[in-house]
């Protein structure tokens, strides 16, 4: 219960600057959002598979927006020396890797609400009673993908290259997540619902949760100077 | 190159001349014990040459593939290998972080790197014969996406690795990708299994044969014993190498290694 309040603390601190500077959230949003405009030009979004061609789309955009939004949001802890103050204070590593995932699932889930209604306008999808699948995939695969994104971007942000060796970290490890979730959003989008999924949504909770316990367990050893 | 030319000589010229000829146990790198890479690369050596003459003249060709199948066994054993130093990556990762010695690392590290050599050969071979039997180089198949996926694994490991300058670091951040890494592989294999029979594709044929015949088998049992020798010669060759690295910067990052816990 205390590694939660203390996780919980650590995520407002990490709001509390966002909502004062804005960066993480205007570059991912608009980041993403590029992803979907020029992806448009590229893939023929208007054919008879654009429901497929969607769900592999908004995806792309969820990973990279996901990969430069937490890779800013561990950078960040470095450049005020603010990880330095976290590692000294005395509360358990955990909270600080689940507080780092609370404010990073805070970014990306508000960049996703942010994208999900322009992309549908944007890519004329109709999910119709599909929604309901689409919002359950996405949660599920966004836990997943911060979960381990937020253990991975904590080494690479301690590596001679900083951030710009996430996304070769993150996506090999991440690619289960995202075969499942462009499936299912696949599947939502053409009108399917929960049940139709149900593999997909398995297969996602439990990356999810494998996901979690492995930062949970592993976090200590990588904040250890 | 010297390094793995030095056992070998050793081992050819044993028989007539006696052990303190070796040189190099001269040198003081001695510790490892020269004597037994020297037995396993003569095994090594031996079961390499068996598998040679089994598997281009022993083992009979394949009625339908004709000798193009033949690559068979060094493909298979290849992969058994790839999946077998991953094991071992995953084993040593965690001794590390429990033991905090230096070995495992290195053990972890040797171990994908030759792994990755074998997965490479895997992923070369596989297509040479899948494009005459197949029809095409490459297909999005389970079994192949996968292996595809395990070796970006491995790649995303070295990488990390390289990356990161300071040793006890590295060996922390490593182990904890290769952790990671290992859990993955068996959601990796049923998401791409799952996606591909969710999804209407080309259906490929069963490479070879329901059932396969005893003279096949046998060689086939001979390439992943001559592989594994093999991984394990390249296995020992690598760790001495990390470790006489390791013996070269050791004098420079002696003073920050007595306080690197702390500090």
């Amino acid at each position: 219960m205390r590694t939660l309040r203390h996780a919980r603390r650590i995520a407002a601190k990490d709001l509390r600057i966002e909502l004062r500077t804005r960066d993480i959230l205007t570059a991912m949003g608009l980041f993403a959002l590029l992803i979907v405009v020029v992806a448009s030009f590229s893939f023929p979004t208007a054919s008879e598979h654009r429901e497929q061609i969607a769900a592999g789309l908004l995806w792309m955009a969820f990973l990279f927006a996901a990969l430069l939004g937490i890779g800013r949001s561990l950078a960040m802890e470095h450049e005020h020396a603010c990880i330095d103050a976290l590692v000294t204070s005395p509360v358990p590593r955990e909270s600080i890797y689940l507080g780092k995932v609370l404010s990073n699932l805070a970014f990306v889930g508000v960049a996703q609400l942010l994208l999900l209604p322009v992309s549908i306008v944007l890519l004329q999808l109709t999910p119709g009673r599909g929604l309901a699948l689409l919002l359950v995939t996405v949660a599920l695969a966004t836990v997943a993908l911060v979960a381990v994104t937020t253990l991975l971007s904590a080494m690479a942000v301690n590596t001679r290259t900083r951030e710009a060796i996430l996304p070769l970290l993150v996506i090999p490890v991440a690619l289960p997540v995202l075969i499942a979730a462009v499936q299912a959003t696949s599947i939502a989008l053409t009108g399917g619902t929960l049940t139709a999924a149900t593999p997909w949504l398995l297969l996602l909770t439990a990356t999810a949760a494998l996901f979690l316990l492995l930062g949970l367990a592993t976090f200590r050893h990588v904040l250890e100077e | 190159m010297s390094v793995t030319d030095t056992p070998r000589d050793g081992s050819t010229v044993h028989p007539t001349a006696q052990p303190p000829v070796e040189p190099t146990s001269a040198t003081g790198h001695a510790e490892p014990g020269p004597g037994r890479p020297t037995v396993l690369a003569v095994a090594t050596a031996a079961s390499m040459l068996v598998l040679l003459v089994g598997a281009l003249l022993w083992a009979p060709t394949d009625r339908l593939q004709g000798d193009v199948q033949r690559i068979f066994y060094i493909h298979v054993p290849a992969a058994w290998i790839g999946m077998l130093a991953f094991g071992v990556v995953f084993v040593a990762s965690i001794a590390y972080l429990v033991t905090r010695r230096a070995r495992w690392d290195r053990l972890a590290a040797s171990s994908a790197e030759v792994g990755v050599v074998f997965t490479t050969g895997v992923m070369l071979t596989g297509p040479l014969w899948g494009r005459p039997v197949w029809g095409v180089y490459w297909d999005w198949d389970p079994r192949l996406t996968s292996f595809f996926i395990l070796w970006l694994l491995y790649i995303s490991y070295l990488v990390l690795r390289s990356y990161v300058t300071e040793p006890t670091r590295r060996a922390r951040y490593s182990a904890v990708l290769g952790i990671i890494a290992f859990l993955d592989v068996p959601l990796v294999y049923v998401s791409v299994r799952w996606w591909r029979s969710l999804h209407p594709g080309p259906v490929v044929a069963n490479p070879e044969g329901p059932q396969l015949p005893g003279s096949m088998l046998a060689v086939l049992l001979v390439g992943i014993v001559a592989f594994t020798l093999l991984y394990l010669l390249l296995l020992r060759l690598r760790i001495d190498n990390a470790a006489r690295e390791d013996e070269l910067t050791a004098p420079r990052r002696h003073a920050p290694a007595a306080g690197h816990r702390g500090a």
